[in-house]
């Protein structure tokens, strides 16, 4: 409400301005992306794609993030002349992935360059690239406003199957690509010095086009078509996960990165039962995982294992399962007393005694600080998973095994996700979630559903800590540390809470952007916690909300807006 | 609105134009030289794999600017003919799955020829396998750990681990045992009183020192840990003050050490504190060290060692503070062997995957002098550098006391 | 004998530095039902503001004289304490208030997180110990064997003053009224013309005021101080307002006290020693909220809608 009025506000001023600031904004786009960006080539290296350039030197030959420039000042020119719904959206996104990529690019310039000089003129070279590329982006945002905001456009085209499951190939198709290309921008080795801010520029671009195709409706209508047909969904979703070591992002290091978002993944799935469905806080999650790596260590075989014996993997992972689930069991116990924030407490209390006794070598079966090394790798008809694989003429990387044994894990914790959630247990947790006296009087049994939720997250939990052990090789108490849990936890919510896909891809974002950002590592906790704040603050559903939960959160906080409104009124 | 905008972008664009004339750090050989070396076939990178963040930072940045300083050097001196080399330090946050992930990242890079690091044990027994598969030597500056190189019967039956791991620090079994054989032996302290922070160093200093106490017949009378995070250790010092104590041995780092002492000081508990090479630091005098404290270090007394005063000094002059913290002179002796070790095996060749084993070799039989004194591996990829130092806290300085090296 | 005496004496003094803390926790959640696990680093953040001011602010000749110093040094610590903790409620908490309940209690989480690796990435040479300037008496008293450090009488002393001076000033006070009713009920007390925004961030103020206090005595006990002080003495100060019970000042204190003695009586007389010290203070955490969940002192739990 409060938002129209300031946007209408904003449009009295520009609307007659909207057309031509979007003209103006898309050619400067396009002329940025052809001018040079660096005034010298800079002490690290030459910063990519050109960047010293001359002007017009070789329109041909862009590529990199002036390749993005041109795209994104094309695409404004098209949406101001095309007859598009909800055009202002659009404009905006466009806008605003313009000016982020010139500002990332023009930023880190500058900063590595010692100076603005780097990016505006030194020794006779000029080179206003980035300012150009900015000042495209305001003006652009400023066109956009000046247009005016639609609702995001309804798209009623109705598709037979054959045809719609042709759309929907097509569109996972797409995003597998640019999954492989957000994770191979900037190179994969170690070597390349810019990879951070080739990536965050690269990042700018994906958002822009990302929110315009929103815009326009496009997503909207994707998601209802794959809700439509979702079995075959769900089947090309699962097909494209396991393609993905067949694209660029198919080396053993990315591999490894996804193996170790899938185990977290799987665990926070598992944590999203117990928080976004039963409502139940629980800041020692990640000592389940635990539990079940230390379980599935001991029975591994490594030399200071403490029993001697090795078990097959299928048979150890059960034992740690239902080891980790039995632990779930007794630290969910106090919730019959417990309720609320003093139940969040009580899991941190259980979560600091397991770092404790685990480091202390308790019963002599953690090893204490030495942690236990030299756990086997896993291995299938005698190839070993950690090993690259060789089938007919295509080698794929190392540990791809490891990949595919973790999608299919993954896979498995969505699906037991899925079917409890809409059970009748689902059903059960929710209520009491909502209101645990109001599902009492509904003859709802809530202590035994409350401890079925620590019980059936902890076992998930302990299944991928199994994994875990057997791919890092090592079980230490320091891979189970509070900060874990609350990562796990800030992965729930990040996605959503209470939504199927949401962990995952919260624990994707967890784990690809520190990895990518290793240039910041410094900052690295500090934007998580800022990043925490901020999600709270603004999007407190998480990036793909429950539907269920949507709805609540959305009526709440029009209440508070309302609240807020009368306030100013009275102020 | 629009006015405002347009004014507001226009002194914008004013500002931006007369800071154009600020400075910038365009060097003049521009690009990809590394001053006046020949740099024409490329760029190979030390990799090194160390906590940059989180509460081990202090240490983990300290072993990371040591091998820049290490690497800039090499550069400056043209040590790699041909080659420019670069660092490529990665986070691994004390964790031992982003180690793992660290590990990768540089083991995918062609031109990485050689890992400094980890600081911690743990880390290090994820990244090892990792490395060794693509047979890349990794140097560690600061694994104590015997299994680490010798396996799980180290003193009975040693087995070499990986080919592939080196280190230049001193392992847990040589320094524990040969402080309690000064303290039993020449300090005279019968009665002492052990106190760790449950960590893989302070743990197995500490346990390797009780073996060698109850040898000579010394006795251990008391054994207590601290926490991670803790800093009050009032009821610890209370504890082991009942059982008299003549000395107390601390095994773990100095943040915890300082105030420790000083606590024991403040309690009335007057006896030297003793700890190895983690609380050999100005700093833990700064942090409540008293008199007559105690540690051991590995190698010769710096100020008898003009390579390691060269190291400070270059320190100090590349980033304008001291802050190596306790594992920068073996970062830097690590990153050295690797660049030694590249130069050796590049004299017959250029770079290739195949110089790998080569590269291997040469580590293994690198020799030189550095921060920490000579630099060198043994069968097991062990340091040969078995001189170790007592020091002891004198009029607010550390004092060298006795060198040697621990014959049993 | 002078074992046990000595613990004791030791256990009070933990406590006495836990409860400060506590009092701000408890103050908090009594208003607002937040756990506001950022209470720790408020008093992380004081400890730095007064050596920060002791480091740059104080003229040389000023730092050798404590009854000067000292002085300046709590004022210091606790105006970046309440700096801190109102920027913290308006920017952080105020936008949550009728948030469900999760939502405050993360954003609390990110904010603690936020702190802590800020005050590391800022502040000089934070990424390691820092030693705090020796302006507090030094040296102990000995009484039959038993040592009694002075700044840790004065932390004692300080400690029970301000929980007795905090008490009669919201029994007695119309402010302390205010917040009680808010407490209460709040949307009756702001029918009856209290408003709740004014009290919630005077009770925030408080709490810091408090944590800036303990702050500053806590770098004087200990002689050096460090970025992760918070997080665990703040676990330590929130468990001992809850075995209080959430919400009393007196529960908060007595709490803290038990906490400081279950940690130095564990640690000499129970299995396992110092290594498992701390997890008897959750052990009894634990048994405490499953059988009296109201805490020693809390009354029984209201449902709130």
């Amino acid at each position: 409400m409060s938002v129209n009025g300031t946007s209408s506000g904003k449009r009295s001023a520009l609307a007659p301005l909207g057309k031509p600031f979007a003209i103006v904004g898309g050619v400067l786009a396009v002329v940025a992306a052809l001018l040079p960006w660096v005034t010298f080539g800079l002490n690290d290296g030459n910063w990519p794609d050109k960047s010293t350039l001359q002007f017009f030197d070789a329109p041909f030959e862009v590529t990199g993030f002036r390749w993005h420039m041109l795209l994104l000042g094309v695409l404004i020119l098209v949406a101001t002349f095309a007859p598009i719904p909800s055009r202002g959206r659009v404009i905006r996104a466009l806008g605003w992935g313009t000016a982020l990529v010139s500002f990332v690019n023009g930023a880190y310039i500058t900063v590595k360059g010692g100076g603005l000089a780097a990016i505006t003129a030194l020794d006779g070279a000029v080179a206003f690239g980035s300012i150009a590329g900015l000042v495209a982006g305001v003006l652009t945002i400023l066109a956009a406003y000046g247009i005016g905001f639609e609702p995001v456009g309804q798209w009623k085209v109705k598709l037979s199957t054959p045809l719609a499951y042709l759309v929907l190939l097509a569109s996972f198709a797409a995003v597998l690509y640019a999954v492989a290309a957000l994770l191979t921008t900037g190179g994969v080795g170690a070597a390349n010095p810019y990879a951070g801010a080739i990536f965050l520029s690269f990042l700018g671009f994906a958002a822009g086009v990302l929110g315009a195709l929103s815009g326009v409706g496009f997503i909207k209508w994707l998601s209802a078509l794959s809700e439509q047909h979702r079995v075959f969904s769900v089947i090309v979703l699962a097909a494209c996960a396991l393609l993905l070591p067949f694209t660029d992002a198919g080396n053993e290091y990315w591999m490894t990165v996804a193996a170790n978002i899938g185990i977290y993944a799987a665990t926070a799935i598992g944590l999203n039962i117990v928080v976004g469905l039963a409502g139940l806080l629980d800041l020692g999650y990640v000592a389940f995982m635990g539990i079940g790596a230390l379980v599935a260590a001991n029975f591994s075989g490594a030399a200071t294992a403490h029993f001697g014996i090795a078990l097959p993997f299928p048979v150890a992972a059960i034992i740690a399962a239902i080891v980790a689930g039995i632990f779930g069991a007794i630290v969910g116990s106090p919730t019959l007393r417990v309720r609320g924030d003093y139940l969040a407490i009580v899991t941190l209390a259980f979560g600091e005694i397991f770092t404790r006794s685990a480091q202390n070598n308790i019963g002599g079966i953690t090893n204490g600080s030495n942690a236990i090394p030299g756990i086997p790798q896993l291995s299938l008809f005698g190839a070993e998973f950690n090993k690259s694989l060789t089938i007919g003429a295509v080698k794929l990387p190392a540990g791809v095994l490891y990949y595919v044994l973790i999608v299919l894990l993954v896979a498995a914790t969505m699906a037991v996700f899925a079917n409890l959630k809409f059970s009748r247990i689902g059903r059960a947790w929710i209520a009491i979630r909502e209101d645990e006296d109001a599902a009492r009087a509904m003859g709802i049994r809530t202590g035994k559903m409350k401890i079925l939720a620590f019980l059936i997250g902890a076992t998930l939990a302990g299944l991928a800590g199994a994994v875990f052990a057997h791919k890092n090789g090592t079980v230490s108490y320091e891979s189970f540390k509070f900060l874990e849990s609350v990562t796990l936890l800030a992965a729930v919510i990040l996605g959503g809470m209470g939504s199927i896909p949401g962990a995952v891809l919260g624990a994707a974002l967890l784990f690809v952007l520190p990895e990518k950002l290793r240039d910041f590592a410094d900052w690295r906790l500090m934007i998580f916690g800022l990043a925490l704040i901020l999600i709270m603050r603004f999007r407190p559903v998480g990036l793909i909300p429950d539907a269920h939960r949507r709805a609540e959160m959305i009526e709440r906080a029009d209440e508070n807006a309302e609240e807020a409104h009368e306030e100013a009124k009275r102020a | 609105m629009r006015k405002h905008s347009v004014k507001s972008a226009a002194i914008v664009g004013a500002a931006l134009l007369v800071l154009a004339a600020c400075s910038s750090n365009k060097n003049e050989a521009g690009g990809n030289n590394g001053g006046s070396c020949d740099t024409s076939k490329g760029t190979l990178t030390v990799g090194v794999v160390a906590p940059l963040s989180g509460n081990l930072s202090a240490l983990g940045i300290g072993i990371k600017q040591s091998a820049e300083l290490a690497v800039d050097e090499a550069n400056k001196k043209c040590t790699v003919k041909g080659y420019k080399l670069a660092v490529s330090a990665q986070d691994d946050e004390a964790n031992p799955a982003k180690g793992a992930q660290a590990a990768t990242k540089l083991s995918t890079d062609p031109t990485v020829i050689g890992v400094v690091g980890t600081l911690n044990s743990s880390v290090a027994q994820t990244v090892q396998p990792i490395l060794k598969e693509k047979k890349i030597p990794q140097v560690s500056p600061a694994n104590t750990n015997p299994t680490l190189t010798r396996g799980n019967d180290f003193l009975t039956a040693p087995k070499r681990q990986f080919e592939n791991y080196f280190r230049v620090c001193t392992t847990d079994d040589l320094q524990g045992p040969y402080a309690a054989n000064y303290l039993v032996e020449k300090a005279g302290k019968k009665k002492i009183a052990i106190i760790t922070d449950g960590k893989t160093y302070g743990e197995g200093l500490a346990a390797e020192l009780q073996k060698q106490v109850t040898k000579k017949g010394g006795q251990i009378v008391g054994s207590e840990k601290v926490g991670e995070k803790d800093t009050d250790f009032s009821g610890v010092i209370a504890k082991i003050k009942a059982t008299n104590p003549e000395a107390v041995y601390y095994g773990g780092e100095y943040p915890v050490a300082g105030p420790l002492s000083k606590q024991m000081k403040d309690a009335g508990l007057n006896v030297p504190l003793m700890g190895g090479d983690g609380i050999f630091d100005g700093k833990f005098i700064e942090l409540g060290g008293k008199e007559g404290d105690l540690a051991t270090s590995v190698g010769a007394p710096t100020e008898s060692l003009a390579t390691a005063k060269a190291f400070v000094d270059a320190y100090k002059a590349k980033f304008g503070k001291e802050d190596y913290a306790a594992y920068g002179a073996f970062s830097y002796d690590a990153a050295n062997a690797l660049i030694g070790a590249l130069a050796t095996t590049l004299s017959s060749g250029d770079w290739s995957d195949s110089k790998r084993d080569d590269m291997l070799a040469n580590v293994g039989k690198y020799s030189g002098s550095g921060a920490t004194g000579d630099v060198k591996f043994d069968q097991y990829g062990d340091s040969t550098n078995k001189v170790l130092t007592v020091y002891s806290v004198t009029s607010g300085k550390w004092k060298d006391v006795e060198t040697g090296t621990f014959t049993g | 004998m002078s074992v046990l005496l000595q613990q004791l004496v030791n256990g009070v003094m933990q406590g006495a530095l836990i409860a400060l803390i506590a009092l701000g926790y408890t103050m908090v959640y009594g208003i607002i039902q937040l756990i506001n696990f950022a209470h720790g680093e408020v008093f992380m953040v004081a400890s730095y503001g007064g050596l920060a001011t002791y480091t740059w602010l104080l003229p040389e000749d000023l730092k050798k004289v404590p009854y000067v110093a000292l002085p300046l040094m709590f004022v210091g610590g606790i105006i970046v304490a309440v700096i801190v903790a109102v920027i913290m409620e308006r920017f952080a908490y105020r936008p949550l208030r009728n948030a469900p309940r999760l939502a405050p209690l993360i954003t609390a989480l990110g904010v603690s997180v936020f702190l802590q690796e800020f005050v590391r990435n800022v502040y000089p040479n934070a990424t390691s110990n820092l030693p705090y300037p020796k302006v507090f008496p030094e040296g102990a008293l000995s009484l039959g064997g038993v040592n009694i450090s002075k700044t840790g009488l004065l932390l004692v002393l300080l400690s029970v003053g301000l929980a007795v001076v905090l008490q009669t000033y919201i029994n007695r006070s119309r402010m302390g009224r205010a917040m009680r009713a808010t407490a209460q009920d709040p949307d009756t007390a702001k029918l009856m013309g209290v408003d709740p925004d004014r009290v919630i961030v005077l009770t925030f103020i408080f709490g810091a005021v408090l944590a800036g206090v303990a702050g500053i005595l806590y770098g004087g006990y200990l002689s050096n101080i460090n970025i992760d002080m918070g997080f665990q003495t703040g676990i330590f100060a929130f468990t001992a307002a809850v075995l209080g019970g959430v919400g009393s000042i007196r529960g908060a204190v007595i709490g803290a006290f038990i906490i400081g003695l279950i940690k130095t009586l564990a640690g000499q007389y129970m299995p396992g020693g110092t290594q498992y010290d701390y997890v008897w203070i959750f052990v009894v955490l634990i048994l405490v909220l499953v059988f009296r969940p109201q805490g020693l002192f809390g009354e029984p739990e209201r449902v709130r809608a």
